[in-house]
Parts: C-alpha cells; sequence; structure tokens
C-alpha cells in the first residue's frame, strides 16, 4: 500500500508513456516530436508552474486563462496603436501584474474565498479582451512580423535527414520560468512561508508569518505568469484573439493535481507540476498520433486525472488510518 | 420519579484509566452537579451516557433493570440526552429548524408544513417561558445564550422529551445575564420532572442550583453529598486533593530588575485597560475562568487581535503584529496546539523553523543551518521523532507540544507566552516541559503562563495575577499559595 502511494501515480504515468512509445515507435519518442510537445506544452508549463505558487497556500486562481487571453490582447493592441514592442510586452505584463495584485487584494484583504473572487475576475477579464479588442482577432499586417519572429526560431541542435531539429524559443521561456518558479517556492524563505500558509494559515500567522501581504504577492506572481503565457501564445500564432488563452485554466489545475498525487505528502511541487504538464502533453499528443477523435480525448485525459488523483488520495486515506 | 444508576462503572483508555469504580444515582426532578478538575473523568462518564462508548466493567441500571447503551440513539430512546459545550447549531437556518434538526420535520401533502413547525417550536420555547425568542429568525442572530436555551427547548419538541438532560458546562460561553436566564429554565425542566446532570467546575452557580454534589478526582468519584451538606472549602478539596507537587522544579528568587515588557493601559474587545511589568527571569501566573481574558490577554500582546495602548519590550515599542513580535524578541505558544500552532502535514522542521527564517538563511533556504538548528532546539525540548522530516501529525501530543517549544525558543526569546501550555499531554513530557520552562526563567527569559491546571500555575509561577472580566485584579505571590486559596481568589466576585 506504502508502495501504491508513493509510486502508483508515477508508474501510471510512466505506463501512458510506454505504451505511446509501443504503439507508435516510429514517432512518438523521438527528439523531433518531444520538442514539438515541450513547444505545445510550453504556455500550459509556465501557467501551470506559476499557478503552483497560489496552490502552496492551498488556494487556487481561476482567472489565469481569461488573464492569459487578456494579455496577449493588450500586446496586440498596444502594436496596432504604435506602441514598440518591448512597450506592448510591458503593457501586457503590468496588465498581469495588476490582475494578480487585484485576485490578491480580493482574497486577502477582503477576505473572499478564492473560488468567488477569481471566477469574478476570470469573466472581468475575458470581458475586458472583448472590449478592448471589439471582439475580433487581431493579425495580419497589423502585428510586426518580428514579433512572430520571435517564437519562430530557435537553435538547431540536431539533424534529422536533411530536417533541422529546432529548440523553441517558448520551450526555453517556459524553462526558464519554471526554474524561477522553483527557486521561488522551494529555495527561498518567501517559497517556505507560502507552504506554511497551506499547511495552516492561522498558526502561520500566529507563528509571524505576514499572511495578507503574502497572499496578496502570490497571486500577483500567478497573474503575471498568466499573462506571460499569454505574450508567448500571441508570439506563437502572430496574433492574438480574446478566447484563445482561456483551455489553459483548468489545464493548469489538472496538471498540479496531477502532480500533487505524485508527491508523497500530496502537495503541490514545481517539479511534480511539471511532471503533470508532461503527461498532459504527452496525452494529447499520442492520441492525436492514435487518430483517437478529440472528444474521444477530452474523456480519456478526465478520466486519467481522475484515476491518478483519486488512487492517490484513496492510498492516502488508507494509510492514515493505519495510524 | 424515575432513577439512573450507575454501579462500579470502569473505563480505560489504553494505559490510562479514566474512570475506576464510578457509583452514582441520577433521579429526576434533581439537579445534580458534577465537577472535577480537567482530566478527571468527567467526559468519559458523560461519553458512556450519551452512548458513545461503552464502560470496561459496571452497569447502568435505569428504574433498577439493566441498561445497556450501544449507541446515541438508544441513550436518546432511554431518556438521556447530552448537550455538549460546543454550539451545534446551523447559523443559516431559523430557530424552528435548528430545533427540528433531528427528526423529521411536520409535513403536510408531503411537502414541510411551515406553519406547523414554528408552531411546535413555540410550543417548546413557551413551556420554559422563552417567548422572546422568535422561532423565524435565523439561528445566526441569536445571542449565544438564547441559542443554548433553544437546543434546551429543542429537547421538548415531539414524543421523545427526555427525563434526564445532561448539560456539559453550559455557562462557558454565556454571559452573567444569559446564565441567569439558563437557570431559570432549569428550574422550569426541574418543576416538571426533568432530571439534570450539570457538569460544571464553576463553585457560584453550582452551589447556587444543584439539589446534590458529586465530585469526581483521578477517575474515581470522591464524595456525592447533598447541597446543604456540602461547603466550598470542601468541595474544592475534594477536587484537588492531590499529591505534593514534586512534579515541579524549585524556583529560585527572581532579582529586582528593570521591567523587560512594559504594558500601560491595554484594551481590546475584551480587555479593559491591563498594566503588566515582567521582569527577566521571573514566571508570571495568569488565573481566571474561561471568558475572564487570559488567553486574549496573550493574544493581544503577541498582536494577534486589534488593540489599544502603551507597549514597551526592552525599551523599544513593541509593534501590533505577530511578525515584528516575534522578531522583537517575542515568543508564543497558542492554546489550540492543532488548530493555531501546527503545520500537522509539513515536514517538523518547517514548523520549529518558520519564524527564524530570516535569521538562519536570510532570503534563501540554508538546508544544514536549518537541520541544525532543529537538532538543537530539539535536544533543549527532549524532542522525540523518527526524524526531522517526519510530519508534525504522526508525533504523540506531548512532542507535538515539545515542537512548539522547540519553535519558541528557538531564538531565546526575551518574553514567552505560554497559554495552557500542558493541556493534553501526559505527565513524563509535562515534567520536561517544567523543567525548560524553569530553565528559560533563569536564563533570564520573561514567562507569562496562563493554565487552567492550579497546580501548574502555583508550582511554576513567581506571582499570579488573577484576570476578572478583562481586567487584573490582583497579583499573588505563588510561594504559599494553595489551590482552595486561589480558587477562591478567582472565584472572587463573580455569580
Amino acid at each position: 500500500m506504502t508502495f501504491l502511494r508513493r509510486f502508483g501515480s508515477l508508474a501510471g504515468m510512466a505506463g501512458i508513456l510506454i505504451f505511446f512509445a509501443a504503439m507508435r515507435p516510429e514517432t512518438f519518442p523521438t527528439l523531433g516530436n518531444w520538442l514539438n510537445i515541450s513547444q505545445q506544452v510550453s504556455m500550459l508549463l509556465v501557467v501551470a508552474v506559476t499557478m503552483t505558487v497560489v496552490m502552496a497556500m492551498g488556494d487556487f486562481d481561476l482567472s489565469v486563462g481569461a488573464m492569459a487571453s487578456l494579455a496577449g490582447i493588450v500586446c496586440a493592441v498596444a502594436l496596432v496603436n504604435g506602441v514598440a514592442i518591448p512597450g506592448a510586452i510591458a503593457l501586457a505584463l503590468v496588465a498581469g501584474l495588476f490582475g494578480g495584485l487585484l485576485n490578491g487584494a480580493l482574497v486577502s484583504l477582503a477576505g473572499l474565498l478564492p473560488f468567488v473572487a477569481t471566477l469574478a475576475t476570470m469573466t472581468i477579464f475575458s470581458g475586458l479582451a472583448f472590449i478592448l479588442s471589439g471582439g475580433r482577432t487581431i493579425s495580419g499586417a497589423d502585428i510586426p512580423a518580428a514579433f512572430g519572429d520571435f517564437a519562430r526560431g530557435g537553435w538547431v541542435i540536431a539533424m534529422d535527414g536533411d530536417r533541422a531539429l529546432r529548440l523553441p524559443p517558448l520551450t526555453l521561456v517556459a524553462v526558464a520560468v519554471t526554474v524561477l518558479a522553483w527557486m521561488v517556492l522551494e529555495q527561498t524563505s518567501y517559497g517556505r512561508r507560502l507552504y506554511a500558509i497551506g499547511g495552516n494559515a492561522e498558526a502561520a500567522r500566529l507563528a509571524g508569518v505576514p499572511v495578507a501581504s503574502l497572499r496578496l504577492s502570490a497571486f500577483a506572481i500567478t497573474g503575471l505568469g498568466a499573462a506571460v503565457a499569454g505574450l508567448m501564445y500571441a508570439g506563437r500564432v502572430a496574433s492574438a484573439n480574446p478566447v484563445q488563452g482561456d483551455g489553459l485554466m483548468l489545464s493548469a489545475i489538472a496538471a498540479v493535481f496531477l502532480g500533487q498525487s505524485l508527491t508523497e505528502s500530496g502537495q503541490p511541487r514545481v517539479m511534480a507540476t511539471v511532471a503533470g504538464v508532461v503527461v498532459l502533453g504527452a496525452l494529447d499528443n499520442g492520441l492525436t498520433q492514435m487518430r483517437v477523435d478529440s472528444y474521444v480525448r477530452e474523456v480519456l485525459v478526465g478520466v486519467i486525472i481522475l484515476l491518478a488523483v483519486g488512487v492517490s488520495a484513496l492510498a492516502r486515506r488508507a494509510g492514515r488510518g493505519h495510524h | 420519579m424515575r432513577l439512573l444508576s450507575l454501579v462500579g462503572v470502569s473505563k480505560s483508555y489504553g494505559a490510562v484509566q479514566a474512570l475506576r469504580g464510578v457509583s452514582l444515582d441520577v433521579r429526576g426532578a434533581e439537579v445534580h452537579a458534577l465537577m472535577g478538575e480537567n482530566g478527571a473523568g468527567k467526559s468519559t462518564l458523560i461519553r458512556i451516557l450519551s452512548g458513545l462508548e461503552r464502560p470496561d466493567s459496571g452497569q447502568l441500571l435505569l428504574d433498577a433493570a439493566p441498561l445497556v447503551l450501544q449507541s446515541p440513539q438508544q441513550a436518546q430512546a432511554s431518556g438521556l440526552r447530552v448537550l455538549h459545550q460546543e454550539l451545534h447549531v446551523v447559523p443559516g437556518l431559523s430557530v424552528a429548524e435548528n430545533m427540528h434538526l433531528h427528526r423529521r420535520f411536520p409535513r403536510r401533502l408531503g411537502l414541510v408544513d411551515w406553519r406547523g413547525l414554528n408552531a411546535a417550536a413555540r410550543v417548546a420555547l413557551d413551556r420554559l417561558g422563552l417567548d422572546h425568542i422568535d422561532p423565524r429568525l435565523p439561528m445566526g442572530r441569536l445571542p449565544t445564550g438564547d441559542r443554548m436555551l433553544c437546543r434546551i427547548a429543542a429537547t421538548l419538541v415531539g414524543a421523545d422529551v427526555p427525563w434526564l438532560l445532561i448539560l456539559d458546562e453550559p455557562t462557558a460561553a454565556l454571559t452573567p445575564p444569559e446564565s441567569a436566564r439558563l437557570f431559570s429554565v432549569i428550574a422550569e425542566m426541574k418543576t416538571q420532572g426533568a432530571g439534570i446532570l450539570y457538569v460544571s467546575h464553576r463553585m457560584a452557580e453550582v452551589m447556587h442550583l444543584a439539589d446534590r454534589i458529586s465530585v469526581l478526582r483521578d477517575g474515581a468519584l470522591v464524595s456525592s453529598r447533598p447541597r446543604n451538606e456540602a461547603s466550598e472549602q470542601q468541595l474544592i478539596e475534594d477536587m484537588t486533593g492531590r499529591p505534593p507537587r514534586d512534579l515541579f522544579p524549585t524556583r529560585r528568587k527572581t532579582v529586582p530588575a528593570p521591567p523587560v515588557l512594559r504594558v500601560r493601559g491595554l484594551r481590546s474587545s475584551v480587555l479593559q485597560g491591563i498594566d503588566l511589568d515582567l521582569v527577566p527571569g521571573e514566571v508570571l501566573g495568569l488565573a481566571g475562568l474561561a471568558g475572564s481574558g487570559r488567553g486574549h490577554l496573550l493574544r493581544a500582546l503577541i498582536g494577534a487581535v486589534p488593540r489599544s495602548g502603551d507597549f514597551n519590550l526592552a525599551g523599544k515599542p513593541l509593534p501590533a503584529s505577530p511578525q515584528r513580535a516575534w522578531a522583537a524578541g517575542m515568543a508564543y505558544i497558542p492554546r489550540e496546539r492543532r488548530a493555531e500552532g501546527l503545520m500537522l502535514r509539513r515536514p517538523i522542521t518547517e514548523t520549529v523553523t518558520l519564524p527564524h527564517l530570516r535569521a538562519l538563511g536570510g532570503w534563501l533556504i540554508k538546508r544544514r543551518a536549518e537541520r541544525t538548528f532543529m537538532a538543537w532546539t530539539g535536544a533543549r525540548v527532549r524532542l522525540k521523532a523518527a526524524g526531522p522530516h517526519v510530519p508534525a501529525a504522526a508525533l504523540s501530543g506531548g512532542n507535538q507540544q515539545k515542537l512548539l517549544f522547540a519553535r519558541a525558543i528557538g531564538a531565546n526569546p526575551k518574553v514567552l507566552l505560554l497559554d495552557d501550555p500542558t493541556r493534553g499531554v501526559d505527565v513524563g513530557a509535562r515534567a520536561d516541559l517544567y523543567q525548560l520552562i524553569r530553565d528559560l526563567a533563569e536564563a533570564g527569559t520573561a514567562v507569562l503562563l496562563v493554565s487552567s491546571d492550579l497546580p501548574e500555575l502555583i508550582g511554576l509561577s513567581d506571582r499570579i495575577a488573577i484576570v476578572q472580566g478583562g481586567r487584573i485584579t490582583q497579583v499573588l505571590d505563588a510561594d504559599g499559595l494553595t489551590e482552595a486559596s486561589l480558587l477562591a481568589q478567582t472565584y472572587k466576585g463573580t455569580p
């Protein structure tokens, strides 16, 4: 039982990868495919690891998808209006920061439940994205070519026949954000205090942890992460529309939960979240290669999340029963 | 008149003998008070009478017929009803709905008959003279005292009206006028034939209410006499008559010195202007009844509740936030270990180093420094744990408390605030903690100690301040103080 609790999810996830590798040996376990997967999941990775920051406190943020969409729109609208690329990016990041601070203020200062506060800001951010864009996709000649070029570039790291395999820049961005989140959450006093809040907020407060200001800043980090993901999305497709980031929220929360099922104590950890993201990305990629219908794919992904999280929760309860 | 007899009832939990052959008669139309210190066995007795536990030996007789209680439902069917200390009410539902929670709502045509529901509640409330309570109001709008009265009235709803009502510390959360109303309701229940088993350690109300008073000590029945044969002095001796306090290390006289903590005019929602001087190396005990403000005073000092007044720690103003108070050299061990102290699922090292992270590594986590710190403080408190990474939940109660001590003494605090530090801690760990507190005082830490355990308070403190109604009414020298005289001082002036 202990073994199942500790490694059950991990074995299941490895099993999924092995299954795809066996079914599609020519295409799935190749460097080219994994570089592709890494680019596909890069936005999700950024949102998921910064979501891990608030989930370490036992909170979560439903507004990240809408914020990603909004940040892309802010950037695109700024570009259309002649703002230089660095300025447009800065504006989008500022939007993410303020959105996150708004969430943090609602939760820590006004005392709203994160579910309620971020559900409300989710619709606010989404509405703002529609207002700013007029409901249209902003693309084409209005967006400077240089903006999209970044995401399409990359460094050649290997040759597959006469095809150059490039390390996607978005992957690098995602890795950089992940390392940063890991540093902040697991190597600093700041991160330790967030985990303490997640462990017992009242106990943390009485032991001298400034709970309110930490909550505020953690939500700001998550908002900023969502904006970065929105910019990556916009760069990758060289356009922005007011719903393009919306799907990130559910996947990010799913990835953190999947990751939690991997850790011994069932707590959110950055590297565990990375594993969750990789599994979700590999599932999507592998099932597509096996030509599984996309609706069936959604059902399968849901079932797998339930299995992983459910089994580890049951195992943990059984483990507690022995004490 | 109905009669419930306990005959030689014993119950143990592991090595702890909670009840030792208790024989007791409880009658209808009588208020029977049950007294005893914490851990005397009152709660176990209540659990047996509510059908939650079965005695290891001995039996219950109801009107001379054997009574076996396997479940709360059976206890209820036998006419026994326990009202616990905690108020289990649903604040969002109406008074009438709350009064019907444990039974079917009256129906008409398959739907809830709201008029009938409210009428039934009205009848029950009126039977106890509670005509000031509107059954249609949300429970959450009623003051605490009225909620308690509604729960008593709820026992009168329906057919299975209990003949014996067991009240566990019913006045713990009530104001004096609310208590007075409760007493008149109890008197009304009694004239209607109900027996009341009244569990309390409030001397004044027991002497006022009870027809018979029984005292438990260390699981055994010490005395059971009619009220007119009982005296406060005798009851206190019955409750506390325990071996001398050799658990406690000898104290040395504190040297006169300028105070390390100086408080003037401390006010809060509970405190009514408190002045306090604490000298380095002294242990100041705070005695008082629940609700007197003694625990709240500690929370106010650490800055966890809004407060006003003049605060001075080692010559500097003391800021009103727990973060700054810890940084300024104050440490606090809260009363509720699990709810307010521990991160149960986090590794124990994280609990201990939490207030000291800045000192240990600055911005970054320095795991080696953390390990050293954990090993050092753990050894000082004689912590027994399987390793520095086990979760706090895996430790015994005594070791969990030692964990909080390790955290509190980690930075050699100037002032240590302790709220009932040995609650639920076994004797062995207790002795370790007492020695630790004395050692800290010798080394110059000033200790402010709240405890509901009187021997502990007298045994550890140099001086004892009596807290009543948010004020310090007097300060006594702990030397030569007896439990009886301290208890008498604590009760003085209360209704």
